[in-house]
Protein backbone atom coordinates (compact mmCIF):
# COMPACT_ATOMS: atom_id res chain seq x y z
CA UNK A 1 0.00 0.00 0.00
CA UNK A 2 1.66 3.23 -1.12
CA UNK A 3 -0.15 6.33 0.00
CA UNK A 4 0.30 8.23 -3.24
CA UNK A 5 -1.43 5.65 -5.42
CA UNK A 6 -5.10 4.74 -5.61
CA UNK A 7 -6.01 1.20 -4.50
CA UNK A 8 -4.38 -1.28 -6.83
CA UNK A 9 -6.29 -3.75 -8.90
CA UNK A 10 -5.40 -6.88 -6.92
CA UNK A 11 -6.72 -5.25 -3.73
CA UNK A 12 -10.11 -4.56 -5.31
CA UNK A 13 -10.17 -8.07 -6.80
CA UNK A 14 -9.32 -9.65 -3.46
CA UNK A 15 -12.09 -7.61 -1.84
CA UNK A 16 -14.67 -8.84 -4.36
CA UNK A 17 -13.61 -12.46 -3.89
CA UNK A 18 -13.80 -12.14 -0.12
CA UNK A 19 -17.27 -10.57 -0.29
CA UNK A 20 -18.55 -13.40 -2.50
CA UNK A 21 -17.08 -16.00 -0.12
CA UNK A 22 -18.44 -14.17 2.94
CA UNK A 23 -21.97 -13.89 1.57
CA UNK A 24 -21.98 -17.55 0.51
CA UNK A 25 -20.75 -18.64 3.95
CA UNK A 26 -23.23 -16.43 5.84
CA UNK A 27 -26.09 -17.73 3.68
CA UNK A 28 -24.84 -21.29 4.30
CA UNK A 29 -24.61 -20.74 8.06
CA UNK A 30 -28.16 -19.34 8.16
CA UNK A 31 -29.42 -22.29 6.20
CA UNK A 32 -27.60 -24.66 8.59
CA UNK A 33 -28.97 -22.83 11.64
CA UNK A 34 -32.51 -22.99 10.27
CA UNK A 35 -32.61 -26.55 8.99
CA UNK A 36 -29.50 -28.60 9.85
CA UNK A 37 -29.06 -27.77 13.55
CA UNK A 38 -31.71 -29.41 15.78
CA UNK A 39 -34.14 -27.36 17.87
CA UNK A 40 -32.93 -27.26 21.46
CA UNK A 41 -35.25 -29.12 23.84
CA UNK A 42 -35.61 -26.55 26.62
CA UNK A 43 -35.36 -23.18 24.86
CA UNK A 44 -36.82 -24.02 21.48
CA UNK A 45 -35.99 -21.99 18.36
CA UNK A 46 -34.71 -19.01 20.45
CA UNK A 47 -31.55 -20.99 21.15
CA UNK A 48 -30.56 -20.42 17.49
CA UNK A 49 -29.56 -16.85 18.43
CA UNK A 50 -26.36 -18.47 19.60
CA UNK A 51 -25.27 -18.85 15.94
CA UNK A 52 -25.14 -15.06 15.63
CA UNK A 53 -24.30 -14.07 19.21
CA UNK A 54 -21.19 -16.19 19.81
CA UNK A 55 -19.54 -15.56 16.39
CA UNK A 56 -20.16 -11.81 16.80
CA UNK A 57 -18.51 -11.88 20.22
CA UNK A 58 -15.49 -13.72 18.78
CA UNK A 59 -15.20 -11.24 15.88
CA UNK A 60 -15.45 -8.33 18.35
CA UNK A 61 -12.47 -9.71 20.26
CA UNK A 62 -10.51 -10.27 17.01
CA UNK A 63 -11.32 -6.76 15.77
CA UNK A 64 -10.32 -4.96 18.99
CA UNK A 65 -7.26 -7.21 19.23
CA UNK A 66 -6.22 -6.10 15.74
CA UNK A 67 -6.79 -2.47 16.74
CA UNK A 68 -4.43 -3.02 19.66
CA UNK A 69 -1.74 -4.66 17.49
CA UNK A 70 -2.05 -2.06 14.72
CA UNK A 71 -1.88 0.75 17.27
CA UNK A 72 1.44 -0.58 18.56
CA UNK A 73 2.64 -0.95 14.97
CA UNK A 74 1.69 2.68 14.23
CA UNK A 75 3.47 4.04 17.29
CA UNK A 76 6.65 2.15 16.41
CA UNK A 77 6.68 2.74 12.62
CA UNK A 78 4.58 5.94 12.26
CA UNK A 79 3.18 4.64 8.96
CA UNK A 80 -0.35 5.84 8.18
CA UNK A 81 -1.48 2.39 7.04
CA UNK A 82 -1.29 0.99 10.58
CA UNK A 83 -3.45 3.80 11.89
CA UNK A 84 -5.91 3.05 9.08
CA UNK A 85 -5.99 -0.64 10.06
CA UNK A 86 -6.55 0.23 13.74
CA UNK A 87 -9.38 2.68 13.03
CA UNK A 88 -11.09 0.44 10.46
CA UNK A 89 -10.93 -2.62 12.70
CA UNK A 90 -12.22 -0.64 15.67
CA UNK A 91 -15.22 0.57 13.64
CA UNK A 92 -16.11 -2.97 12.59
CA UNK A 93 -15.53 -4.20 16.13
CA UNK A 94 -18.11 -1.67 17.30
CA UNK A 95 -20.67 -3.01 14.82
CA UNK A 96 -20.16 -6.59 15.99
CA UNK A 97 -20.14 -5.53 19.66
CA UNK A 98 -23.53 -3.87 19.06
CA UNK A 99 -24.83 -7.11 17.53
CA UNK A 100 -23.65 -8.94 20.66
CA UNK A 101 -25.37 -6.41 22.93
CA UNK A 102 -28.65 -6.64 21.01
CA UNK A 103 -28.74 -10.43 20.52
CA UNK A 104 -27.70 -11.11 24.13
CA UNK A 105 -30.85 -9.69 25.79
CA UNK A 106 -33.03 -11.51 23.25
CA UNK A 107 -31.46 -14.76 24.41
CA UNK A 108 -31.51 -13.72 28.07
CA UNK A 109 -35.24 -12.99 28.01
CA UNK A 110 -35.86 -16.58 27.04
CA UNK A 111 -33.10 -18.35 29.01
CA UNK A 112 -32.85 -16.29 32.21
CA UNK A 113 -36.31 -14.65 32.07
CA UNK A 114 -34.88 -11.13 32.06
CA UNK A 115 -33.71 -8.69 29.37
CA UNK A 116 -30.80 -7.44 31.36
CA UNK A 117 -29.08 -8.47 34.55
CA UNK A 118 -25.94 -7.11 36.24
CA UNK A 119 -23.99 -10.21 35.51
CA UNK A 120 -20.16 -9.97 35.17
CA UNK A 121 -19.80 -10.59 31.46
CA UNK A 122 -22.77 -8.40 30.55
CA UNK A 123 -21.46 -5.58 32.69
CA UNK A 124 -17.87 -5.81 31.49
CA UNK A 125 -18.98 -6.08 27.86
CA UNK A 126 -21.17 -3.00 28.18
CA UNK A 127 -18.23 -1.11 29.68
CA UNK A 128 -16.10 -2.27 26.75
CA UNK A 129 -18.71 -0.97 24.31
CA UNK A 130 -18.84 2.44 26.01
CA UNK A 131 -15.03 2.69 26.03
CA UNK A 132 -14.66 1.92 22.34
CA UNK A 133 -17.50 4.34 21.57
CA UNK A 134 -15.31 6.90 23.36
CA UNK A 135 -12.43 5.95 21.03
CA UNK A 136 -14.52 6.98 18.02
CA UNK A 137 -15.69 10.21 19.65
CA UNK A 138 -12.11 11.19 20.47
CA UNK A 139 -10.88 10.26 17.01
CA UNK A 140 -13.67 12.19 15.31
CA UNK A 141 -13.12 15.32 17.36
CA UNK A 142 -9.39 15.55 16.60
CA UNK A 143 -8.35 17.00 13.27
CA UNK A 144 -4.75 17.85 13.94
CA UNK A 145 -1.66 15.78 13.26
CA UNK A 146 -1.99 14.35 16.76
CA UNK A 147 -5.09 12.36 15.82
CA UNK A 148 -3.21 9.24 14.83
CA UNK A 149 -0.99 9.17 17.88
CA UNK A 150 -3.83 9.88 20.30
CA UNK A 151 -6.06 7.18 18.77
CA UNK A 152 -3.20 4.68 18.83
CA UNK A 153 -2.53 5.35 22.50
CA UNK A 154 -6.26 4.84 23.17
CA UNK A 155 -6.24 1.65 21.08
CA UNK A 156 -3.59 0.27 23.45
CA UNK A 157 -5.03 1.58 26.72
CA UNK A 158 -8.58 0.37 26.04
CA UNK A 159 -7.38 -3.13 25.16
CA UNK A 160 -6.68 -3.72 28.86
CA UNK A 161 -10.42 -4.34 29.28
CA UNK A 162 -10.57 -7.22 26.80
CA UNK A 163 -8.98 -9.86 29.04
CA UNK A 164 -11.31 -8.69 31.84
CA UNK A 165 -14.37 -9.41 29.64
CA UNK A 166 -12.89 -12.75 28.58
CA UNK A 167 -12.05 -13.90 32.10
CA UNK A 168 -15.00 -12.29 33.91
CA UNK A 169 -16.95 -15.55 33.87
CA UNK A 170 -14.18 -17.29 35.82
CA UNK A 171 -13.17 -14.42 38.09
CA UNK A 172 -16.56 -13.50 39.47
CA UNK A 173 -18.81 -16.00 41.08
CA UNK A 174 -22.49 -15.84 40.23
CA UNK A 175 -22.02 -15.55 36.50
CA UNK A 176 -24.90 -16.79 34.40
CA UNK A 177 -22.79 -17.12 31.26
CA UNK A 178 -21.77 -20.73 30.68
CA UNK A 179 -18.04 -21.47 30.93
CA UNK A 180 -18.29 -24.25 28.41
CA UNK A 181 -21.22 -25.67 26.58
CA UNK A 182 -21.96 -29.22 25.59
CA UNK A 183 -23.45 -29.36 22.13
CA UNK A 184 -24.52 -32.10 19.81
CA UNK A 185 -22.50 -32.71 16.64
CA UNK A 186 -24.85 -30.78 14.34
CA UNK A 187 -25.03 -27.83 16.71
CA UNK A 188 -21.26 -27.63 17.04
CA UNK A 189 -20.77 -27.90 13.28
CA UNK A 190 -23.30 -25.13 12.65
CA UNK A 191 -21.63 -22.92 15.26
CA UNK A 192 -18.20 -23.49 13.71
CA UNK A 193 -19.57 -22.69 10.25
CA UNK A 194 -21.18 -19.51 11.58
CA UNK A 195 -17.90 -18.46 13.19
CA UNK A 196 -15.99 -19.01 9.94
CA UNK A 197 -18.71 -17.12 8.01
CA UNK A 198 -18.62 -14.03 10.24
CA UNK A 199 -14.83 -13.98 10.41
CA UNK A 200 -14.65 -13.98 6.60
CA UNK A 201 -17.38 -11.32 6.56
CA UNK A 202 -15.25 -9.20 8.89
CA UNK A 203 -12.19 -9.72 6.66
CA UNK A 204 -14.18 -8.65 3.57
CA UNK A 205 -15.50 -5.56 5.32
CA UNK A 206 -11.96 -4.73 6.47
CA UNK A 207 -10.67 -4.86 2.89
CA UNK A 208 -13.44 -2.50 1.75
CA UNK A 209 -12.96 -0.16 4.69
CA UNK A 210 -9.19 -0.04 4.14
CA UNK A 211 -9.78 0.75 0.47
CA UNK A 212 -11.72 3.81 1.59
CA UNK A 213 -8.87 4.92 3.86
CA UNK A 214 -6.48 4.35 0.98
CA UNK A 215 -8.51 6.58 -1.35
CA UNK A 216 -8.80 9.24 1.37
CA UNK A 217 -5.06 9.25 1.94
CA UNK A 218 -4.34 9.48 -1.79
CA UNK A 219 -6.79 12.38 -2.09
CA UNK A 220 -5.24 14.16 0.89
CA UNK A 221 -1.77 13.74 -0.62
CA UNK A 222 -2.87 15.21 -3.92
CA UNK A 223 -4.64 18.17 -2.31
CA UNK B 1 13.68 19.15 37.18
CA UNK B 2 12.64 16.08 39.10
CA UNK B 3 9.20 14.64 39.67
CA UNK B 4 9.09 16.32 43.09
CA UNK B 5 9.67 19.73 41.44
CA UNK B 6 6.84 19.07 38.98
CA UNK B 7 4.54 17.99 41.81
CA UNK B 8 5.43 21.06 43.92
CA UNK B 9 4.78 23.35 40.95
CA UNK B 10 1.33 21.80 40.39
CA UNK B 11 0.41 21.92 44.07
CA UNK B 12 1.49 25.55 44.24
CA UNK B 13 -0.74 26.35 41.26
CA UNK B 14 -3.68 24.67 43.02
CA UNK B 15 -2.93 26.39 46.32
CA UNK B 16 -2.88 29.84 44.67
CA UNK B 17 -6.34 29.25 43.29
CA UNK B 18 -8.15 28.88 46.62
CA UNK B 19 -11.48 29.78 45.06
CA UNK B 20 -11.31 26.73 42.81
CA UNK B 21 -10.45 24.41 45.68
CA UNK B 22 -13.34 25.78 47.73
CA UNK B 23 -15.71 25.26 44.78
CA UNK B 24 -14.45 21.70 44.36
CA UNK B 25 -15.15 20.87 48.00
CA UNK B 26 -18.52 22.57 47.92
CA UNK B 27 -19.37 20.55 44.82
CA UNK B 28 -18.51 17.20 46.41
CA UNK B 29 -20.28 18.20 49.66
CA UNK B 30 -23.46 19.09 47.78
CA UNK B 31 -23.33 15.76 45.93
CA UNK B 32 -23.17 13.94 49.27
CA UNK B 33 -26.00 16.09 50.61
CA UNK B 34 -28.26 15.49 47.58
CA UNK B 35 -27.71 11.73 47.66
CA UNK B 36 -28.21 11.48 51.42
CA UNK B 37 -31.52 13.34 51.07
CA UNK B 38 -32.48 11.02 48.18
CA UNK B 39 -31.64 7.88 50.20
CA UNK B 40 -32.95 9.17 53.53
CA UNK B 41 -34.33 10.09 55.93
CA UNK B 42 -34.38 6.46 57.07
CA UNK B 43 -31.49 4.59 55.48
CA UNK B 44 -32.03 0.97 54.49
CA UNK B 45 -28.35 0.07 54.42
CA UNK B 46 -26.44 3.17 55.61
CA UNK B 47 -22.95 1.68 55.11
CA UNK B 48 -23.66 0.67 51.53
CA UNK B 49 -25.41 3.89 50.59
CA UNK B 50 -22.74 6.05 52.23
CA UNK B 51 -19.90 4.15 50.52
CA UNK B 52 -21.48 4.55 47.07
CA UNK B 53 -22.20 8.24 47.71
CA UNK B 54 -18.70 9.01 48.96
CA UNK B 55 -16.99 7.45 45.95
CA UNK B 56 -19.41 8.94 43.42
CA UNK B 57 -18.76 12.40 44.87
CA UNK B 58 -15.00 11.82 44.76
CA UNK B 59 -15.16 10.71 41.15
CA UNK B 60 -16.99 13.78 39.87
CA UNK B 61 -14.96 16.21 41.95
CA UNK B 62 -11.83 14.45 40.72
CA UNK B 63 -12.74 14.91 37.04
CA UNK B 64 -13.05 18.65 37.62
CA UNK B 65 -9.71 18.72 39.43
CA UNK B 66 -7.92 16.77 36.70
CA UNK B 67 -9.06 18.98 33.84
CA UNK B 68 -8.35 22.09 35.87
CA UNK B 69 -4.73 21.09 36.50
CA UNK B 70 -4.13 20.77 32.75
CA UNK B 71 -6.01 23.97 31.93
CA UNK B 72 -3.86 26.00 34.30
CA UNK B 73 -0.80 24.77 32.50
CA UNK B 74 -2.25 25.39 29.06
CA UNK B 75 -3.18 28.99 29.86
CA UNK B 76 0.26 29.97 31.10
CA UNK B 77 2.39 27.88 28.75
CA UNK B 78 3.74 26.07 31.81
CA UNK B 79 3.95 22.75 29.99
CA UNK B 80 6.54 24.09 27.56
CA UNK B 81 8.47 25.71 30.42
CA UNK B 82 8.64 22.42 32.31
CA UNK B 83 10.01 20.67 29.24
CA UNK B 84 12.52 23.48 28.63
CA UNK B 85 13.66 23.11 32.23
CA UNK B 86 14.81 19.63 31.29
CA UNK B 87 12.18 17.43 32.89
CA UNK B 88 11.82 14.07 31.16
CA UNK B 89 8.29 12.82 30.33
CA UNK B 90 8.51 10.15 33.01
CA UNK B 91 9.14 12.73 35.76
CA UNK B 92 6.42 14.99 34.38
CA UNK B 93 3.89 12.17 34.45
CA UNK B 94 4.83 10.95 37.92
CA UNK B 95 4.98 14.51 39.27
CA UNK B 96 1.55 15.30 37.89
CA UNK B 97 0.16 12.02 39.20
CA UNK B 98 1.56 12.82 42.65
CA UNK B 99 0.04 16.32 42.61
CA UNK B 100 -3.32 14.97 41.43
CA UNK B 101 -3.17 12.28 44.09
CA UNK B 102 -2.64 14.90 46.80
CA UNK B 103 -5.49 17.01 45.42
CA UNK B 104 -7.81 13.98 45.48
CA UNK B 105 -6.59 13.09 48.97
CA UNK B 106 -7.51 16.60 50.13
CA UNK B 107 -11.00 16.26 48.66
CA UNK B 108 -11.32 12.82 50.29
CA UNK B 109 -10.19 14.15 53.70
CA UNK B 110 -12.88 16.82 53.65
CA UNK B 111 -15.68 14.78 52.06
CA UNK B 112 -15.30 11.78 54.37
CA UNK B 113 -16.50 13.55 57.56
CA UNK B 114 -19.46 15.00 55.68
CA UNK B 115 -20.53 11.54 54.44
CA UNK B 116 -19.92 10.07 57.91
CA UNK B 117 -22.12 12.67 59.57
CA UNK B 118 -24.95 12.66 57.03
CA UNK B 119 -25.21 8.86 56.91
CA UNK B 120 -24.11 8.27 60.51
CA UNK B 121 -21.48 5.68 59.59
CA UNK B 122 -17.82 5.01 60.36
CA UNK B 123 -15.74 4.95 63.53
CA UNK B 124 -12.16 5.64 64.56
CA UNK B 125 -10.84 2.03 64.76
CA UNK B 126 -11.64 1.39 61.07
CA UNK B 127 -10.23 4.74 59.94
CA UNK B 128 -6.61 3.61 59.27
CA UNK B 129 -7.80 0.74 57.06
CA UNK B 130 -10.17 3.08 55.25
CA UNK B 131 -7.32 5.52 54.62
CA UNK B 132 -5.28 2.63 53.17
CA UNK B 133 -8.14 1.62 50.86
CA UNK B 134 -8.60 5.24 49.80
CA UNK B 135 -4.87 5.61 49.09
CA UNK B 136 -5.00 2.57 46.82
CA UNK B 137 -8.10 3.80 44.97
CA UNK B 138 -6.96 7.41 44.63
CA UNK B 139 -3.48 6.45 43.43
CA UNK B 140 -5.03 4.48 40.59
CA UNK B 141 -7.46 7.32 39.92
CA UNK B 142 -4.60 9.82 39.77
CA UNK B 143 -2.55 7.62 37.39
CA UNK B 144 -5.39 6.77 34.97
CA UNK B 145 -6.80 10.27 35.32
CA UNK B 146 -3.51 11.99 34.48
CA UNK B 147 -3.11 9.73 31.44
CA UNK B 148 -6.63 10.37 30.12
CA UNK B 149 -6.55 14.07 30.95
CA UNK B 150 -3.39 14.41 28.86
CA UNK B 151 -5.07 12.51 26.01
CA UNK B 152 -8.19 14.69 26.16
CA UNK B 153 -6.21 17.94 26.32
CA UNK B 154 -6.82 19.14 22.78
CA UNK B 155 -10.50 18.22 22.71
CA UNK B 156 -13.69 20.19 23.00
CA UNK B 157 -15.99 19.14 25.85
CA UNK B 158 -13.13 17.35 27.56
CA UNK B 159 -14.84 17.08 30.96
CA UNK B 160 -17.57 15.10 29.24
CA UNK B 161 -15.13 12.91 27.35
CA UNK B 162 -13.00 12.39 30.39
CA UNK B 163 -16.02 11.07 32.27
CA UNK B 164 -16.97 8.78 29.38
CA UNK B 165 -13.49 7.27 29.02
CA UNK B 166 -12.19 7.47 32.55
CA UNK B 167 -15.14 6.08 34.48
CA UNK B 168 -15.35 2.72 32.66
CA UNK B 169 -11.57 2.30 33.01
CA UNK B 170 -11.82 2.92 36.73
CA UNK B 171 -14.63 0.44 37.32
CA UNK B 172 -12.40 -2.21 38.99
CA UNK B 173 -10.98 0.44 41.33
CA UNK B 174 -14.36 1.94 42.10
CA UNK B 175 -16.14 -1.33 42.79
CA UNK B 176 -13.23 -2.31 45.03
CA UNK B 177 -13.31 0.98 46.91
CA UNK B 178 -17.08 0.86 47.43
CA UNK B 179 -17.02 -2.81 48.51
CA UNK B 180 -14.15 -2.28 50.99
CA UNK B 181 -15.68 0.92 52.43
CA UNK B 182 -19.03 -0.81 52.80
CA UNK B 183 -17.44 -3.85 54.49
CA UNK B 184 -15.52 -1.60 56.89
CA UNK B 185 -18.52 0.50 57.85
CA UNK B 186 -20.95 -2.40 58.06
CA UNK B 187 -18.78 -5.09 59.64
CA UNK B 188 -15.59 -3.39 60.80
CA UNK B 189 -13.28 -5.48 58.61
CA UNK B 190 -12.33 -5.84 54.94
CA UNK B 191 -11.73 -9.58 55.33
CA UNK B 192 -14.87 -10.65 53.34
CA UNK B 193 -13.83 -8.56 50.32
CA UNK B 194 -10.08 -9.09 50.56
CA UNK B 195 -9.76 -10.09 46.87
CA UNK B 196 -10.77 -6.60 45.80
CA UNK B 197 -7.59 -5.18 47.36
CA UNK B 198 -5.62 -7.32 44.88
CA UNK B 199 -7.82 -6.14 41.98
CA UNK B 200 -7.22 -2.52 43.01
CA UNK B 201 -3.47 -3.04 43.31
CA UNK B 202 -3.37 -4.58 39.81
CA UNK B 203 -5.37 -1.64 38.41
CA UNK B 204 -2.91 0.79 40.06
CA UNK B 205 0.16 -0.94 38.65
CA UNK B 206 -1.44 -1.23 35.19
CA UNK B 207 -2.37 2.46 35.15
CA UNK B 208 1.09 3.59 36.25
CA UNK B 209 2.90 1.26 33.83
CA UNK B 210 0.74 2.09 30.80
CA UNK B 211 0.95 5.81 31.46
CA UNK B 212 4.71 5.70 32.03
CA UNK B 213 5.18 3.95 28.66
CA UNK B 214 2.79 6.14 26.71
CA UNK B 215 3.10 9.59 28.28
CA UNK B 216 6.02 10.65 26.09
CA UNK B 217 4.03 9.85 22.94
CA UNK B 218 0.99 11.78 24.16
CA UNK B 219 3.20 14.73 24.97
CA UNK B 220 4.77 14.66 21.51
CA UNK B 221 1.32 14.49 19.94
CA UNK B 222 0.04 17.54 21.80
CA UNK B 223 2.96 19.74 20.72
Amino acid sequence: MEPSAAPVRWWNGAGRMLWLLALALVAGSWWAAATYAPVEAQMGPVQKIVYVHVPSAIVTLIAFGLTFAASIAYLTTKQWRWDAVAAASCELGMVFATVVLVSGPLWARSAWNTWWTWEPRLTTFLILWILYAGYHVVRASLHSASRRTVSSVLGIVLFVNLPIVWKSVEWWRGSLHPRNVTMTGEMRETLLLSMAAWIVFYAAAMVSRLRLEWIREAAAERA
Amino acid sequence: MTLIDVAIKDIRLHARDARFLATLLLFSASLVLILSVAFGPIFQEPAREAAATLWAALFFAGVLGLTRSLDLEGESGGGDAVRLAGADPYSIFLGKTLANFLLLAAVFTLTLPIASVFFDVGDLPTLPTLVGVAALALLGYAAWGTLFAALARGLKARELLLSVLLFPSLVPLWIGAVKCTNALWAGGSIEPVRDWIKVMAVADVLGLALAAFLYELIQEASE
